[in-house]
């Protein structure tokens, strides 16, 4: 008797240990492998460096140039984390916040701003209420939707670039706001650290905050997980999706006000990759791309790391052309790793 | 009666209105100066046989329930490809279009073995390609443009009318064979049944003995190959080949997507031809020549674009709003409150 007792114990306890064994490298690297990728690439990047890694103007230029692609990661996470891969719209987002930050140079620095980041936030709601309400394809509807406002754009001014202190007329005012949002690129706290830097981590702090410790956070995890409980749970899909998209635009603009402020001009292809190469950094930090897993904490993780590879690259000797072939072939490995490590946990 | 009547006008705006689109455009021609004169339709067509390839490629990637975004980078590499060989090493037009079509084979079998042995999205795993294709093509060139030199034969026949008092040029038409080949293929085979099968429902098409990976990678490699080959075609008839040949303007890739979406095609799959994408894409050349302003272009054909998507999505969402209801009550309660 005291064997048939003890059978069932041991049996459940053996099928626990073994999921664990299976999934142990899943788990691994879905939580805070990244962080484990950057040490490496760091090591890596001081031989290829031959030292000059850790020097001010190096780690300088990393972080500048992980600034813009960090900024518009933040908002993306979001999105990629309610199950809708990507937002193809993000380079129009980021031209248009820029074209009319700039183009409304003339009432201030401050309005001119906010105008910039409200028509990225219009942008986002638009999209929302497609995606949210009338649950149109998400890659199809932001890929059509990137046209139109490319479109929009070109015609209304032309296809023509923007120069701030063009628009900007006589009044020392404007010119003043002219000159405030060129320097917003170019200051830098401290010795070293620049403003972009700065703005990016409170950003990533502030989505980590939402995605963490508020309701909607909450809401958008059953939502990304799967929508149809979600949905019968009583949640409210759309003002979820109406949200993730507005949070979305917002990022995007803000980086593409910064991005024109760094060009010192303004256009119509401003944002031109930076849907792909956000989207690359946002599954390096192990977001799932059916949704509902990943963090903020990750994506700020998968930023570092590419901006490192780029960096080595270049370090290596590689042009921005040859930098594509590599980039490619980085990006399918690593969306090959984040299906398959999610295939062995049994998720997708 | 009535019943039959509003079929037919479903139908028409469902799967005919590619050729409605076209009868506006032709329309519109009347008062445009010179549209229907033969020079202005050939240069039209032929300008815009480029897209009608890249449609091609993308229409059969759609219907196998896919997405295929290398399209635009591969034909640019099968033009660079066809012209460097011709250039460099001397080869005769034929050998060097075939090893052009057959880069384009390769990369197909790529795309498909991501897609069906890695189990990547399709869209994601072209979307790496697509930098792959860009990168290689950058080493292979160093950048540069490439140029037919004096060999000036092959480009003067694509460029010709073979066939009297017909205004299409020779690599249309050649682009109109191939179309109707591929519908013919769609139609009348098992093998295209099977495409359709996969793109309606992957699962039950595997389980009803359909070899799915087979299909789907012959899917793609049908979309690379036909685009290598239209590239290659299109270097040769234009004359130069650069790489960054579809980035000026409104993205060639932009446009086989939106005439594959006006066409009618289904974006999840299993429904559509490769004939309304064509007829689509002739309206849209034709558009090009109405509008001579880019800006304006763009903004026409995002216009068109967006309104399918919203026609489509909100016919998707009324649909889905009776599923899992009783059509016949559904019905009653409807026509109780008027609302029929």
């Amino acid at each position: 008797m005291s064997e048939v007792n003890n059978k069932p114990k041991t049996n459940t306890a053996k099928v626990d240990t073994r999921k664990e064994e299976i999934s142990k490298f899943s788990l691994i690297f879905n939580k805070l492998g990244i962080y484990v990728v950057v040490v490496l690439l760091i090591i890596i990047g001081m031989i290829v460096s031959k030292g000059s890694f850790f020097t001010a103007s190096n780690i300088q230029s990393i972080l500048e140039a992980v600034a813009l692609i960090g900024m518009v990661a933040s908002g993306l996470t979001f999105v990629t984390y309610s199950g809708n891969w990507v937002d193809m719209a993000i380079p129009l987002t980021m031209a248009a916040g820029g074209m009319l930050t700039v183009q409304t140079i003339n009432l201030g620095f401050i309005p001119a701003l906010l105008i910039g980041i409200a028509t990225g936030a219009l942008i986002g709601l638009t999209s929302g209420f497609m995606i949210g309400k009338f649950r149109a394809n998400a890659i199809i509807w932001t890929w059509g939707f990137n046209l139109l406002l490319s479109g929009v754009i070109r015609f209304v001014w032309g296809g023509k670039q923007l120069y701030a202190d063009q628009v900007a007329n006589d009044s020392e005012y404007a010119q003043h706001a002219a000159n405030t949002f060129f320097s917003i690129s170019r200051t830098y706290i401290g010795k070293y650290i620049s403003l972009m830097a700065i703005v990016m981590i409170l950003m990533m702090v502030a989505a980590w905050f939402i995605h963490t410790k508020t309701k909607f956070g909450q809401e958008l995890k059953i939502v990304g997980t799967n929508y149809e409980v979600a949905k019968y749970s009583g949640i409210n899909c759309t003002k979820v999706m109406i949200i993730v998209y507005v949070i979305n635009g917002i990022t995007a603009s803000t980086a593409g006000i910064f991005f024109s402020a760094l060009r010192k001009t303004s256009s119509y292809e401003n944002g031109t990759g930076y849907d792909f190469s956000c989207l690359t950094a946002v599954l390096l930090g192990g977001c799932l791309m059916d949704g509902g897993k990943g963090s903020v904490v990750g994506t700020f993780g998968g930023v570092i790391a590419y901006g490192i590879l780029n960096n080595i690259l270049s370090w290596i000797g590689l042009g921005t052309y040859e930098k594509y072939l590599v980039q490619g072939v980085v990006f399918l490995f690593i969306v090959w790793l984040n299906t398959y490590s999610n295939r062995k946990l049994g998720k997708a | 009666m009535k019943d039959k009547k509003f079929k037919l006008s479903a139908n028409l705006i469902n799967e005919y209105r590619s050729f409605i689109f076209l009868a506006l455009i032709l329309i519109i021609g009347l008062f445009v100066e010179r549209f229907y004169s033969a020079y202005n339709i050939s240069a039209a067509t032929g300008n815009g046989t480029l897209v009608i390839w890249l449609g091609l490629g993308f229409t059969v990637c759609m219907i196998a329930g896919h997405m295929d975004l290398t399209i635009m980078y591969m034909s640019t590499l099968g033009a660079l490809l066809t012209l460097g060989l011709h250039a460099q090493q001397g080869l005769p037009w034929g050998v060097a279009i075939l090893i052009a079509t057959l880069v384009g084979v390769l990369v197909g079998l790529i795309n498909g073995l991501l897609v069906t042995q890695l189990k990547l999205p399709a869209f994601i795993a072209t979307l790496g390609m697509q930098f792959v294709l860009k990168g290689t093509m950058y080493i292979y060139t160093g950048g540069e443009e490439l140029s037919i030199g004096r060999d000036y034969d092959f480009s003067d026949f694509l460029n010709s009318n073979p066939i009297p008092f017909i205004p299409f040029s020779a690599y249309f038409l050649i682009a109109t064979v191939a179309i109707i080949i591929v519908m013919i293929i769609f139609n009348y085979t098992r093998f295209g049944r099977n495409i359709y099968m996969i793109g309606g429902n992957l699962e039950t098409a595997w389980l009803a003995g359909i070899k799915s990976n087979f299909v789907t990678v012959m899917a793609f490699v049908i979309s690379a190959a036909s685009c290598a080959l239209g590239g290659a075609l299109n270097g040769i008839y234009s004359g130069t080949a650069g790489i960054t040949m579809g980035e000026k303007g409104i993205s060639p890739l932009m446009i086989a997507f939106t005439a594959t979406i006006i066409g009618g095609t289904a974006t999840t799959g299993g429904k559509g031809s490769v004939v309304y994408t064509w007829v689509s894409l002739i309206a849209i050349a034709l558009l090009k020549s109405i509008f001579k302003k880019t800006e304006m272009q763009v903004l026409v054909i995002a216009a068109i674009l967006i309104i399918c998507i919203v026609y489509e999505t909100l016919a998707m969402y009324n649909r889905n709003k009776t599923v899992g209801t009783r059509p016949n009550l559904h019905n009653e309660y409807l026509k109780e409150h008027g609302k029929n």
